[in-house]
C-alpha cells in the first residue's frame, strides 16, 4: 500500500513499478499555471481560462522505460494572488514547476523569488523546473531565453520555454522532471520522508482493516 | 478589496477556516483576511523556531543546539484529534483529509496522586487485565461498567440495566456498579475526558456517549494505542487545509492585512470590513474574538507551558507521542491538567527533540505553580515558554448585527468543542444545520480528482 494512500495500480500495469510524486506549480497570477496543467492532464486549452477555481489536484502519469511516474499535481487555487499561499502547499513536494510569462519581466522576477522560497522552505532534494510560458507570443517577448537559461543553470533548475496554447514543450517538461526524480521501490517517498503518516479516508479505518504504521 | 462579498471571515484559526471552507463550498462569495502574515491565528504552528523565541520575547534567535530552525513547527495550543470525532468527519466529508497525513498518538496516561506515578490507560482487553491502575476486584467492577457502556442503547430499555437514561446521573450509575473514587477518576477524566467534576451530577447518557467515542476512536486504526490522531507538521496544517478548500471553491485570501475593523451602519448591522483605508462590503462577518472585542466577554484563563525536551517523558516506554492526564482530584484542584507530547517524528521538531505542552484552566493568582505537577513529570527541560491567555466568548451572536464570533480555544485536549462551535455558527449563518450527507459539489470534485 502506498504511503500516500492514493496510488493504485491501474489494471494491466502490474509489471514495472509505480512511483507517485507531489508536484506543485508556482508563479505569479495569470502566467498560465492552470493552463499548463490542463494541457498536460487533459490536452485542453482555453484562451480565457478562468482564475483557478475548483481544481484541488489533478493526476497524470508519465511512462519511463519500466517505471510509471504518477504526478499528483497541486494548483495554487488562486491563493498566490495576494501573496497568501499556505506553506502546506509546497510542503512535502518532490517537484515544482515555477512558471513565468515570457512577455512580462515582473513575472520572471517573481519566479526567482519562488525559487528562493523553495530552496529555503521545501525538501532539500526537490526537483525544480523553470517554465517560460506563453512562448507562442514571442513577438511580445520581454524575457530573453538566454537570460532565463543562465539563471536556471546557476540554480540547477530544469528549464524550458513552453506554450500551453500550442502544447510546445508541455509534455516534455513533465517528462524531464519525471526522469530527474529519484525512483526508489516505495514510490519516491522513502529517502525524503522516512516515517510518513497516513491519510484518513473511509477505506483505512479499522472496519476495513487499518494501515497505520 | 473594493468588491462586495457575501461573507468576510476575519482570522485564520481553525474555526474560521473550517467555516470559510464550508461557506465557499456552499456557494457563498467569501473574503478571508488575517492581520498576521501567517495562517492559523491562535491555532497556528510557528516556524521557524526563531519565531517562537520572538513571540515569547526571548530574543531573535533560537539557540544553535536545537538544530535547524525550519524543522520546527511549534503549536501554540495543545490538542489532539479524536479519531472518530467530529473533526475527522469534517475532514473526510470535505476531502481536506487528502492534504494531510496523520499519526496515531502512541499512548494515553493518567496520573495517580496516591502513588505519585503515571499509568497507561488500557487500550485493549489485554492491557486492561494486566494494568496496575486498579486492584483485582475493582477491575471486575470496572469491567462490568465498561460492558454496560458498550451495550447501552438509549432507545432500547433492555440495555439500561434498570437505570432510566432520563433520570440517572453519572454518579448514580457509578454507585450502581460500585466503582471506587479512583476508577471514577479514570473513567470520567481519562476516558470521558471531562475536565472537572460537574459531569457527575449530569445525565449518564452524555458520559456514556463520550466513553463510547473514546473506545470507537481507539479502534480507528488497527493497533492504535490511543484514540488520538495528530497531523504531520503540526496542528497549523488543519486551518491551512480548510483554507485551501475555501480557495478552491472561490474564496479569496489576504494575509498581513492591517486593521480589519468591522464597519456597521446606524442600526448596528454590519456593512463591511475596513483595512488600510479601504472597505470591503459584505452582508455577514465571521471572526475570532480578537476582531470583535466589544462584543465578547472574558470567561477565564488558560495557562500553557511549551517545553522543549531532548528525551521522551519517563515511564511512557519512550513514546514519541503521548498524552498525560492529571485528574483534578489527584492533585486537589478543580480542573484537570493535561500534558501532550509530540516529537520530531511528527515533523514538528528537529531530530531528537520533543515538544511537551502542559496546560490547565487557571484557578489561582499563581498559575505557573499550578502546572508544577505536570512539569515535574517531564524531567530536564531545554526551554520553557509560558503563556497565560484570556478566554473569550461572544456576548451575542446575532442575525441582527450579522457578526458571528467564535469562542477561544479552550483547555480541552481535543477539537470536539471547537467543532461544536463551528457547527453552531454554521447553523446561525446559513439558517440551517450542517448536513453531513454527501455534498453534490464536493462529490463531483472528488470524482474529478480521482480521474
Amino acid at each position: 500500500m502506498s504511503q500516500r494512500g492514493g496510488a493504485q495500480r491501474p489494471n494491466g500495469a502490474a509489471q514495472g513499478k509505480i512511483c507517485q510524486f507531489k508536484l506543485v506549480l508556482l508563479g505569479e497570477s495569470a502566467v498560465g499555471k492552470s493552463s499548463l496543467v490542463l494541457r498536460f492532464v487533459k490536452g485542453q486549452f482555453h484562451e480565457y481560462q478562468e482564475s483557478t477555481i475548483g481544481a484541488a489536484f489533478l493526476t497524470q502519469t508519465v511512462c519511463l522505460d519500466d517505471t510509471t511516474v504518477k504526478f499528483e499535481i497541486w494548483d495554487t487555487a488562486g491563493q498566490e494572488r495576494y501573496h497568501s499561499l499556505a506553506p502546506m502547499y509546497y510542503r512535502g513536494a518532490q517537484a515544482a514547476i515555477v512558471v513565468y510569462d515570457i512577455t512580462n519581466q515582473d513575472t520572471f522576477g517573481r519566479a526567482k523569488t519562488w525559487v528562493k522560497e523553495l530552496q529555503r522552505q521545501a525538501s532539500p532534494n526537490i526537483v525544480i523546473a523553470l517554465a517560460g510560458n506563453k512562448a507562442d507570443l514571442s513577438n511580445k517577448r520581454m524575457v530573453e531565453y538566454e537570460e532565463a537559461q543562465g539563471y536556471a543553470e546557476e540554480n540547477s533548475l530544469l528549464f524550458m520555454e513552453t506554450s500551453a496554447k500550442t502544447a510546445m514543450n508541455v509534455n516534455d517538461i513533465f517528462l524531464a522532471i519525471a526522469k530527474k526524480l529519484p525512483k526508489s521501490d516505495s514510490g519516491g517517498q522513502s529517502g525524503q520522508r522516512p516515517q510518513p503518516g497516513v491519510r484518513l479516508n473511509e477505506q483505512n479505518q479499522a472496519s476495513e482493516g487499518g494501515c497505520c504504521k | 478589496m473594493d468588491e462586495e462579498y457575501d461573507i468576510i471571515v476575519l482570522g485564520t484559526g481553525l474555526t474560521e477556516c473550517v467555516l470559510s471552507g464550508l461557506m465557499s463550498v456552499g456557494g457563498r462569495k467569501v473574503l478571508h483576511m488575517d492581520r498576521n502574515k501567517y495562517y492559523g491565528g491562535e491555532s497556528a504552528s510557528l516556524t521557524p523556531l526563531d519565531e517562537v523565541y520572538k513571540l515569547y520575547k526571548m530574543g531573535d534567535k533560537a539557540p544553535e543546539h536545537l538544530g535547524r530552525g525550519r524543522d520546527w513547527n511549534v503549536d501554540l495550543i495543545p490538542k489532539f484529534i479524536m479519531a472518530r470525532g467530529k473533526l475527522v468527519k469534517l475532514l473526510i466529508h470535505t476531502g481536506v483529509t487528502r492534504y494531510l497525513e496523520f499519526k496515531s498518538i502512541e499512548g494515553s496516561y493518567v496520573y495517580k496522586g496516591q502513588k505519585d506515578a503515571i499509568y497507561k490507560v488500557p487500550s485493549d482487553e489485554k492491557e486492561a487485565l494486566s494494568t496496575s491502575l486498579m486492584g483485582i476486584f475493582e477491575k471486575r467492577r470496572f469491567r462490568n461498567l465498561v460492558v454496560f457502556i458498550h451495550g447501552f442503547d438509549k432507545n432500547d430499555p433492555r440495555t439500561w440495566k434498570e437505570l432510566d437514561p432520563q433520570k440517572t446521573t453519572t454518579k448514580e450509575m457509578f454507585e450502581k456498579f460500585g466503582v471506587d473514587a479512583n476508577t471514577q477518576d479514570i473513567a470520567g477524566h481519562a476516558l470521558a475526558l471531562y475536565r472537572n467534576e460537574d459531569y457527575k451530577n449530569a445525565s449518564m447518557v452524555e458520559f456514556i456517549e463520550r466513553v463510547k467515542l473514546y473506545f470507537e476512536s481507539l479502534t480507528f486504526f488497527r493497533d492504535s494505542k490511543s484514540p488520538y490522531l495528530y497531523p504531520l507538521y503540526g496542528l497549523g496544517e488543519l486551518p491551512q487545509g480548510f483554507a485551501r478548500l475555501s480557495a478552491i471553491y472561490g474564496g479569496t485570501y489576504m494575509l498581513d492585512k492591517e486593521g480589519c475593523n468591522i464597519v456597521y451602519d446606524d442600526d448596528g448591522k454590519v456593512i463591511g470590513v475596513e483595512s488600510g483605508g479601504e472597505v470591503a462590503k459584505c452582508k455577514q462577518v465571521i471572526c475570532d474574538p480578537s476582531y470583535a472585542a466589544d462584543k465578547t466577554k472574558k470567561t477565564g484563563q488558560v495557562i500553557r507551558a511549551l517545553c522543549i525536551l531532548n528525551h521522551p517523558v519517563a515511564n511512557t516506554k519512550d513514546a514519541l507521542s503521548t498524552q498525560i492526564i492529571i485528574p483534578q482530584n489527584q492533585v486537589n484542584r478543580r480542573h484537570d491538567i493535561y500534558v501532550s507530547v509530540v516529537s520530531y517524528t511528527h515533523q514538528i521538531a528537529s531530530k531528537g527533540f520533543y515538544l511537551a505542552i502542559c496546560s490547565t484552566t487557571v484557578e489561582t493568582d499563581n498559575p505557573e505553580k499550578e502546572l508544577e505537577p505536570a512539569i515535574r513529570l517531564l524531567g530536564s527541560i531545554e526551554q520553557k515558554f509560558i503563556t497565560i491567555k484570556d478566554m473569550y466568548e461572544p456576548v451575542e451572536n446575532s442575525e441582527k448585527s450579522g457578526v458571528f464570533i467564535s469562542k477561544s480555544y479552550d483547555a480541552t485536549s481535543h477539537f470536539e468543542t471547537t467543532c461544536d462551535d463551528v457547527l453552531d455558527i454554521y447553523a446561525k449563518v446559513m439558517g440551517e444545520p450542517f448536513d453531513f450527507k454527501k455534498d453534490e459539489r464536493l462529490e463531483q470534485q472528488q470524482q474529478q480528482d480521482e480521474m
